[in-house]
């Protein structure tokens, strides 16, 4: 991989930046994304910044013509990526498609605010960062389909695989799930939503 | 079988945030129905992520050069990436994912149904009936533009009208049929002026639409009827 020059002077002029010569690479992206989630890596985080909002600030700055707006469009979409970096699934698609989407989200219920006057942030709903699992409230009644399902449920990581049993095969509700475990019931839903998301990527390769 | 499907130009517009609230909450429906268009929308994104973002330096010392720097020289214009990125790194991860798991639905006559995903956060007004047909209004608060659910009762049809804007229907369950053919769940239906239809249907439907003008009755005694086109806007 490449190292880029990763200069923390608190001072960020346009000197450092134009100082940085190597060009920046999906795998770059990635890496620092990665660091994020893992670590709330705060040097990966500045990387990812100085990248894209630069970029951000100039399109929001044209849609929406106002600079405070642009400035919380740019405060917005790079707070997100710090929150939610580790949603980020390289094998989905590129970073950037990733970081535009979120771009997109909030410049979108930004304008919807100035418009109409609401504030229902309906960006979530219309361009999900997390497709819903269709699979959810359906039980598995093929035995076939249940075997196959085992199988594949044993590459989740053993946190996701409790859920994921306990929900499915002894046809436990979240909140008894959540006190079985001894957990939180969001932990328990948003477990089960990650279980499920990669169950659908392993099992797709071998539906389609 | 889904025949009809948003054109292109309003795909583009969709995955660059341009479209109404309610026009892309049709296009979204539409799409999870259909696999085509998904795919379509998920290139167009990944294209326009490329345009947007996908250039290298270039850029960045354009906007150091512009942005930066004006920080010095323009008093009003501060945009502190340093302070930015240290209020930023300050927060909290998202790790729990607060999903909304109860359905949404209208109920017209007694009748409870299902509505998609997409409408979740969008408060629905009261429903109101002239003869076999039901309607909510969607609040969506998008000045001319209004949106609807709308329930067509088996065997109940809307009088032939044509369209002073454009309309858009998103068939969510049922069939209805006009001069033109005949209609299935899915379906994203654009008509405009150009259009005259008298949609009718035979076992009942229920529709999202989408109407940027009052509707205009053209036939006959129909032309007494206009306060429909005012119910159906």
């Amino acid at each position: 991989m490449q190292v880029v020059q990763s200069n923390l002077s608190n001072k960020i002029t346009g000197h450092i930046i134009s100082s940085m010569h190597s060009p920046i690479q999906n795998t770059d992206i990635c890496s620092w994304l990665h660091a994020v989630a893992k670590s709330r890596d705060k040097s990966a985080f500045t990387q990812l910044f100085h990248f894209f909002a630069p970029k951000i600030l100039k399109i929001s700055q044209s849609k929406l013509s106002n600079k405070t707006l642009a400035n919380e469009v740019v405060q917005e979409t790079m707070s997100n990526v710090w929150k939610k970096a580790h949603l980020f699934d390289d094998a989905k698609g590129a970073p950037t498609t990733w970081i535009f989407t979120i771009m997109r989200n909030v410049t979108f219920d930004i304008l919807r605010k100035l418009q109409s006057n609401k504030e229902d942030n309906l960006s979530d709903d219309i361009w999900p960062m997390i497709e819903m699992a269709e699979v959810e409230h359906e039980p598995f009644s093929d035995h076939l389909e249940q075997k196959q399902i085992l199988s594949v449920i044993d590459k989740l990581p053993q946190n996701q695989q409790e859920v994921i049993k306990g929900f499915y095969f002894m046809e436990m509700s979240q909140d008894q799930l959540a006190v079985h475990l001894d957990l939180p019931v969001g932990t328990v839903k948003s477990r089960l939503r990650l279980a499920l998301i990669k169950l659908r990527g392993l099992l797709g390769v071998n539906n389609d | 079988m889904i025949n009809h499907h948003p054109k292109i130009d309003l795909l583009i517009q969709h995955v660059n945030g341009e479209l109404p609230a309610s026009i892309s909450a049709g296009i979204k429906i539409h799409s999870d129905l259909c696999t085509k268009c998904n795919n379509q929308i998920i290139e167009l994104t990944k294209h326009a992520a490329k345009t947007c973002l996908g250039s290298q330096e270039l850029d960045s010392q354009e906007f150091a050069a512009e942005s930066f720097a004006a920080q010095d020289h323009d008093e009003e214009y501060n945009f502190d990436a340093q302070s930015m990125i240290n209020n930023i790194t300050e927060m909290q991860a998202e790790t729990e994912l607060n999903i909304d798991e109860t359905p949404l639905s209208v109920t017209f006559r007694g009748v409870e149904y299902d509505l998609p995903n997409v409408m979740k956060h969008m408060s629905l007004g009261k429903p109101a009936q002239i003869g076999k047909l039901s309607r909510s209004r969607i609040l969506l608060d998008e000045g001319h533009i209004h949106s609807s659910l709308l329930r067509i009762e088996a065997g109940g049809s809307i009088p032939e009208h044509t369209h002073k804007g454009y309309e858009i229907t998103l068939l969510l369950e049922g069939s209805f049929k006009d001069d033109m053919g005949e209609y299935v769940a899915g379906d994203f239906i654009v008509l405009d002026g150009k259009h005259q239809h008298q949609p009718m249907s035979e076992l009942g439907c229920l529709c999202y639409t989408v109407v940027s003008d009052s509707l205009h009755f053209t036939q006959g005694i129909n032309k007494l009827l206009n306060p429909i086109g005012s119910f159906i806007y």
